[in-house]
């Protein structure tokens, strides 16, 4: 493509609607679930996220800009050295197949519960991780051009909540602190993995164009995902009752279903369906991270590592006689990203502590 | 000696070394006055090509607004073009393609607006074409691709001299070839192609309506059959009982698959098209009778596809024809078999990720360098007054961010800040 030669290609919008986009996957769904152990008081947990996850954009741009053309992998190299920063790479490496496998066999569940009743989920797999690499292959730019346009076409999702605004009662938001310091941290602690997907930035920092304002779009792109999912679960919180929360799996999916025109019914089908651009634009930007580690880490950039990321994803998800070890470990995996989102302040620390010469200053 | 030519009015003097230079004027046609004593040789144009009659065009015909279409030479083509642009900015750059045929071909633009890295670009492109023979501008039109394998179109050809000259108002680049109808537009952006030259002509409200009509039927007609087949095989949960009713009664006695019967019934209309559009006119309405009544009520009458069935091909069949621009519509009938097969594979599931196919390919293809999505995603915020509305007329004076046209005031459109 025509921004090959180029470093810099992200312009502002770009930037905004990556960050809102991959943000945004299949944890949305069952987030009022997650949170139910705060009950009804829930319902702002998000915006809480939001700030939480705004603070920790600062260290993450910061460190960016005093490396503006270094991936997070590349500042690995130059802070800790050559083998102790390929170290790290390959840990984040392993991470990211994870985080990948864990997104799309999520998805895929979701899909075989709903709209693919009772049928295999090789097939869906293959024809998903398929059109991920096919969106990966023009580089972060057609990701970003991808999250646009996934944007805009689920935007007409949020029509889907119209009834359970109809049926909720608004009563339900209050009492606001109705609840324990240790119902609090279980649900921070189940809830915060669905803002996981911004931390990313570290990764396609170098390649935004307006770096100093990135922090800006950063943060709107970030807040337009919030209220997306403070919404979601403002309408679930209206909607259900607190046994429900707890009970049902996937409140968000519920909410579609009880939608009904009058010559459509069981909307959550369609719901869960429009919901791949999503999953693709989460997959296809954590897919694109991995092929950036591999590169690092053998030092050499080839569109196979592309493939090779993809099988280990396959595998992952469809290796037998390990669901057990799979649920714990998609579940787990999400531990290290919290660790991910603090690591940057560390960075910014040995960064400040490190003698000047090994800055990547231009 | 050259006061021989100005005795002869049409005459142009030739070296005598130049033998090539004889040889071609010979083969154009022309013929060869040779003065022993002076050794001068003149070539005298003694022959005019028969060319057609400038006629209304019969393929992209419209109600209001100029009716007068290309025509297959070049000189006419070149002559209408610059009786609507009495400009000396417009420029005309000639080539000859093609080692076997030697056609001509005329780059035109507009010196002042023009873009000049897509200028170079074409002509680039123009000098590096290898290909033996041209018979028609389309062929040339996909040798300037820059996504050869997909299946839509990335230039816009056209037959009307109207488009030609608001593309080159735009500051786009208009290529005209000798023996061709058409000429071709470059570049040119997905949106555009379903914009017909009567939406400027008309009220801006009745302009609108069509376009939309025009755009979103593209959408309807490669997703209707295949979410019959979808909904019915995968996710009958989703039609309300009495819908569903009455789609099963209608197909109770159909003994195949809804993706069998989509299909059948797809390539019935399939056939029907292709074996009308080369029948004379008045053999074509028995055609047409034929496949529309006959095959049509026989069809469900003999049980091999439902009544709904039918209307939803043949509403998605004249949907595929609402696009201005052939090639597209053609290949709304293309990426509606990729959907059907979709479908048929992974239900609704199978056709989101068509869909998002479809829409990466198109966000990844470029026309000139540009991208093919502008202005669905604008380049410019102006870009939005012509889109899906289109603005009255007093707002249409600004530059489509496509064309990235000269402008002195503005800074170029791709840079921030």
């Amino acid at each position: 493509m025509m921004d090959d030669n180029k470093l810099k290609v992200l312009n502002r919008y770009h930037v905004v609607f990556l960050i809102q986009n991959v943000i945004i996957g299949t944890t949305v769904l069952s987030l009022p679930h997650r949170l139910s152990s705060m009950g009804y008081s829930q319902w702002w947990m998000p915006l809480l996220f939001g700030v939480v996850a705004n603070l920790l954009l600062i260290p993450m741009i910061w460190l960016g800009l005093k490396y503006r053309n270094d991936t997070l992998f590349v500042i690995h190299e130059k802070l800790f050295g050559k083998w102790a920063g390929k170290t790290i790479n390959a840990i984040l490496l392993i991470y990211f197949i994870v985080v990948l496998s864990a997104v799309s066999s999520s998805f895929l569940q979701l899909i075989q519960v709903v709209a693919l009743v009772d049928r295999e989920i090789t097939a869906p797999l293959i024809i998903l991780l398929l059109m991920t690499i096919y969106i990966v292959h023009g580089g972060i730019k057609s990701i970003a051009r991808f999250c646009i346009m996934s944007f805009f076409m689920t935007l007409g999702l949020l029509y889907f909540l119209n009834w359970g605004i109809a049926d909720g009662d608004i009563r339900h938001t209050m009492p606001i602190f109705n609840f324990t310091a240790k119902q609090f941290f279980t649900a921070s602690k189940k809830g915060l993995m669905a803002i996981g997907g911004f931390e990313l930035i570290s990764f396609y920092f170098p390649y935004i164009i307006n770096q100093k304002k990135a922090l800006k779009h950063a943060s709107f792109g970030l807040w337009l995902s919030i209220l997306f999912i403070f919404f979601f679960t403002f309408v679930s919180v209206m909607f259900f009752s607190e046994w429900q929360l707890k009970n049902v799996l996937y409140p968000v999916l519920n909410l579609f279903k009880e939608g009904q025109l009058s010559y459509l019914e069981r909307l959550d089908v369609l719901g869960i369906t429009m919901w791949v651009f999503l999953i693709l634009s989460t997959t296809a930007a954590y897919l694109w991270a991995a092929k950036k580690g591999i590169d690092s880490i053998r030092s050499s950039p080839k569109k196979t590592h592309l493939y090779f990321v993809a099988v280990f994803v396959f595998i992952l998800v469809k290796f037998p006689y390990m669901e057990a070890f799979q649920r714990i470990l998609f579940e787990r995996v999400f531990y290290l990203m919290y660790a991910l989102f603090l690591w940057p302040i560390l960075l910014c620390l040995i960064h400040m502590i490190k003698p000047k010469k090994n800055e990547g200053l231009e | 000696m050259q006061s021989k030519a100005n005795v002869l009015q049409t005459a142009e003097v030739i070296e005598a070394s130049d033998l090539a230079n004889i040889i071609s004027s010979v083969t154009e046609g022309n013929t060869i006055l040779y003065f022993h004593i002076e050794d001068l040789y003149l070539s005298i144009k003694t022959f005019s090509a028969p060319t057609a009659a400038i006629a209304e065009t019969d393929t992209e015909s419209s109600v209001i607004g100029p009716q007068n279409a290309l025509t297959e030479s070049l000189e006419t083509n070149l002559s209408l073009l610059k009786r609507r642009i009495q400009n000396p900015n417009l420029k005309i750059k000639n080539f000859v393609v093609g080692p076997e045929t030697n056609t001509k071909v005329s780059v035109l633009y507009m010196e002042n607006i023009v873009n000049e890295e897509n200028l170079d670009i074409v002509i680039k492109k123009i000098e590096k074409i290898d290909h033996p023979g041209f018979n028609d501008i389309s062929i040339l039109q996909q040798l300037l691709d820059e996504h050869p394998f997909s299946p839509f179109p990335q230039y816009h050809e056209t037959v009307r001299p109207d488009i030609a000259v608001s593309g080159l108002l735009d500051g786009r680049i208009v290529v005209a070839m000798e023996n061709s109808n058409g000429i071709i537009i470059c570049p040119i952006s997905f949106f555009e192609l379903f914009i017909s030259p009567e939406d400027y002509y008309n009220r801006w409200t009745t302009a609108s309506l069509l376009r939309s009509l025009r755009f979103f039927g593209f959408f309807l007609t490669i997703i209707l059959t295949p979410t019959y087949i979808s909904v019915l095989t995968y996710h009958p949960e989703m039609l309300p009982f009495d819908v569903l009713l009455n789609l099963q009664e209608s197909r109770g006695k159909v003994p195949f698959s809804p993706f069998m019967e989509v299909l059948f019934m797809e390539l019935v209309i399939e056939i029907l098209r292709e074996a009308g559009s080369r029948m004379p006119t008045k053999i074509g309405q028995t055609i047409g009778i034929v496949g529309g009544i006959v095959i049509g009520t026989a069809a469900v009458e003999a049980s091999l596809v439902s009544n709904t069935l039918i209307v939803i091909v043949a509403v998605s069949a004249l949907l595929s024809f609402l696009p201005p621009n052939f090639i597209m519509s053609n290949t709304s009938r293309f990426v509606r078999y990729f959907f059907i097969f979709s479908a048929g594979l992974f239900g609704l599931y199978g056709q989101m990720l068509a869909f998002a196919w479809l829409f990466h390919h198109l966000l990844s293809l470029t026309s000139l360098n540009t991208p093919y999505m502008t202005p669905l995603i604008p380049r410019k915020w102006t870009d939005l007054f012509d889109s899906v509305v289109r603005m009255p007329t007093k707002f249409l004076k600004y530059k489509p961010g496509i064309a990235r046209a000269q402008t002195k005031k503005r800074p170029p459109v791709d840079k921030e800040e």
